[in-house]
């Protein structure tokens, strides 16, 4: 028996080795390997690229594509270590945010030698845009979405706005019934990523703005103690969920899919969940609502070429063909973002009404400015969002005290 | 024997390549942080600039990091306090012999079996405001009206979070106390009975010195795994509500991970360790020596 066992395990190791340089040995007789490192946006996204990368070596012989795959959350740290030990792949997905400290590393590689002029009109121009600094092209929008109000159909309707709340007092004035009516109006995040973006929405439509012309922090405005306030003010009076600190946005937007908020300000992406999840909830989407302005918040993912790539002809051939038409609709429409190129646009598979309502959004959009110090401005507003939130600074100070830290690292 | 003996060499020779896999080990990482930690790092890592003692001073100007560096302290001294109060009367009794023992030793270690961040999410479910089970249980129970927003006040998240803590660290440390009862020996207990001490009195003259150095084991350890711990900390609030429940490493991870700046998150860590090392030191000196225990 011990025997026979020993016999065994020797021959599962000798197959084993022999797979393993077999494994070892093929990338070598290709001609050339680009390595890819993408993020996991859902459980489609690593089966559509392999199937991208085994496409394009059918289209390509000899040509081998790798793909990477790690989660947003560890993304950075990925990139961080990868990139210190000279190890970083060929082509990555990265943040349209950290594009500036690629392009001051020196690390990305310029795109537009390798664009003709028919390549850069594929692409929906406000979505090309945050991906070029100064005047050159490092990043093409892999992925892009906006945000809009969801609203619970069902709850707004007996409160009187079958078509959604169209400004904040709407929104105030439908949450004050819903309240009456035993639910939470207004589902507001108050904790991790996104909380400061939770209150740009409320500060852009009142007419503020996060970082001024001068490349300061403006957040600290009267649009911004208004904006504040008015959050504030839903909290005190019941409005919204209670404890908001305690909520990040999964958290309300669970909330929503349960129906206990009537409204959420959330991406495309929450629909297919819905879809999937609460399939009896009905919900409509409208656009943020106005104080005196309209507005919304876009934001992309950018694909980039590194710029010690030794493939960098064939890995560019990858990207153009990543952003036809086929493989742009497959991933759009599998991870529920907006299409970022016009043929993908004019496909009947955004031609739905959730879809429409985001695109309708696209000209009134913000999108992160690229500027150094972003996250530190992200994180200052969102604690002083959170001071506020609790009723521990008011409205003013915490934002003065916020700016103040965001002007030492804005433009470092 | 007598070769090795005579040639004082050998033994030397013996323990070089273990002694210099350890070096390169542990002196590698230490160069890399030390040079990150006197550079000025971009956010993917890469070597800017010489700055000198930049780092450490933008850190310690930082009133976050002053204020982490306190919670640390008590964060420490709560969860390793808290698990050894907890942890030496389950030891002592799942150190009796009674009926169905095999099975509450295996439920007091279960959480050790659960990775720490595994147990931390399930946490932070249960302290969920509108579904979590610690707030339907005591509604049920009728001790609370309305739901207690838990985590969403640092005043109660940071408790909260030590007692997780607690929690998780009690399997390990009853592991040590109940190796350590094992070795006290049965006969000084007859003996003390015979000569009427009560209870209590063999537990303050007999247990509680002998199992001393058990008790000093498992705070240096404790002392040296809590005070590094993230995951409770980062998966139930992330160092929030308004930095109210950062601890060192949480404010190291969000520096170096979050906010890309690898060079300032590698000056916390080099902090952290002379800490660690002063702490440990602090505690071993003020710990009387144990005489006759050879």
């Amino acid at each position: 028996m011990k025997v026979c066992l020993t016999q065994r395990l020797t021959k599962v190791a000798v197959a084993l080795t022999a797979v393993g340089l077999a494994g070892f040995l093929a990338p070598a007789a290709q001609a050339d390997t680009v390595r890819v490192t993408v993020a996991y946006y859902s459980d489609q996204t690593e089966p559509y690229f392999k199937q991208m990368a085994a496409a394009f070596e059918k289209a390509n012989p000899g040509d081998a594509i790798q793909i990477e795959m790690v989660n947003w959350d560890t993304l950075q740290q990925k990139l961080q270590t990868d990139i210190a030990g000279g190890s970083n792949a060929d082509l990555a997905i990265i943040g349209t945010r950290w594009l500036l400290d690629f392009v001051k590393d020196d690390m990305a590689e310029p795109l537009d030698g390798y664009m003709n002029p028919a390549f850069k009109n594929r692409f929906i121009g406000a979505f090309l845009a945050p991906g070029q600094i100064s005047g050159k092209t490092y990043g093409l929008p892999i992925a892009a979405s906006a945000r809009a109000l969801y609203y619970n159909k069902t709850t707004l309707t007996k409160a009187g706005f079958p078509e959604g709340p169209k400004t904040w007092d709407d929104v105030v004035a439908a949450s004050r019934k819903i309240k009456a009516a035993g639910g939470y109006g207004f589902g507001l995040q108050g904790k991790e990523i996104e909380t400061d973006i939770y209150w740009y929405y409320s500060l852009w439509t009142n007419g503020g703005d996060v970082v001024g012309k001068n490349g300061k922090s403006a957040f600290a405005s009267p649009a911004g103690i208004k904006a504040a306030t008015l959050y504030k003010s839903m909290i005190d009076q019941g409005l919204t969920q209670p404890g908001v600190t305690n909520y990040s946005r999964e958290d309300v937007q669970n909330l929503f899919k349960q129906g206990r908020v009537s409204m959420v300000i959330s991406a495309p992406f929450l629909a297919k969940q819905i879809k999937k999840e609460a399939p009896t909830l009905k919900y409509g989407i409208a656009p943020v609502p106005m104080g005196t302005s309209r507005a919304t918040y876009a934001v992309t993912d950018s694909m980039v070429m590194f710029k010690n790539s030794k493939v960098k002809a064939t890995a560019w051939k990858f990207l153009d063909y990543l952003f036809t038409k086929g493989p742009r609709v497959a991933f759009t429409s599998n991870e529920g973002f907006l299409p970022t190129t016009k043929e993908e646009a004019a496909a009947p598979q955004f031609a739905d009404a959730d879809t429409k309502a985001f695109v309708n959004l696209l000209p009134s959009a913000r999108f992160a400015p690229t500027v150094t110090g972003w996250e530190d401005t992200a994180k200052a507003v969102s604690d002083a969002m959170q001071s506020v939130y609790l009723g521990k600074a008011k409205p003013a100070d915490a934002l003065k005290a916020a700016s103040l830290i965001a002007d030492k690292a804005l433009g470092q | 024997m007598t070769r090795i003996a005579r040639r004082p060499l050998t033994p030397w020779l013996l323990i070089v390549p273990s002694f210099a896999l350890a070096l390169f080990v542990i002196g590698y990482p230490l160069y890399n942080i030390v040079f990150q930690s006197v550079h000025e790092v971009s956010r993917f890592g890469l070597i800017r600039g010489f700055c000198g003692l930049d780092n450490f001073r933008k850190v310690f100007a930082d009133p976050i990091f002053m204020a982490s560096l306190w919670r640390t302290l008590w964060w420490t001294l709560g969860v390793v306090g808290g698990t050894v109060l907890v942890a030496v009367p389950v030891a002592l009794i799942l150190n009796q012999d009674f009926y169905g023992r095999g099975v509450a030793r295996v439920i007091v270690m279960l959480p050790w079996s659960v990775s720490l961040t595994m147990t931390a999410i399930v946490w932070r479910w249960a302290f969920n405001d509108e579904y979590g089970m610690v707030n339907v249980t005591l509604q049920r129970m009728g001790l609370i009206a309305a739901p207690v927003h838990w985590l969403a006040t640092s005043t109660l998240a940071f408790p909260v979070e030590i007692l997780v803590g607690i929690l998780v660290s009690v399997p390990f440390t009853v592991t040590i106390f109940l190796g350590g009862l094992s070795s006290v020996p049965v006969d000084i207990y007859e003996a003390a009975r015979i000569d009427g001490a009560s209870g209590w009195q063999q537990f303050r003259k007999l247990t509680l010195p002998l199992l001393r150095p058990f008790i000093n084991m498992a705070i240096v350890l404790n002392v040296i795994y809590v005070f590094n711990s993230f995951p409770i900390i980062w998966v139930m609030t992330q160092g929030g509500p308004s930095n109210g429940t950062h601890i060192l490493v949480t404010y190291l991870y969000e520096q170096g991970f979050r906010l890309g700046k690898p060079g300032e998150a590698a000056a916390v860590s080099l902090v952290m360790l002379v800490m660690l090392f002063a702490i440990t030191a602090l505690y071993l000196r003020i710990q009387p020596r144990e005489g006759g225990e050879a």
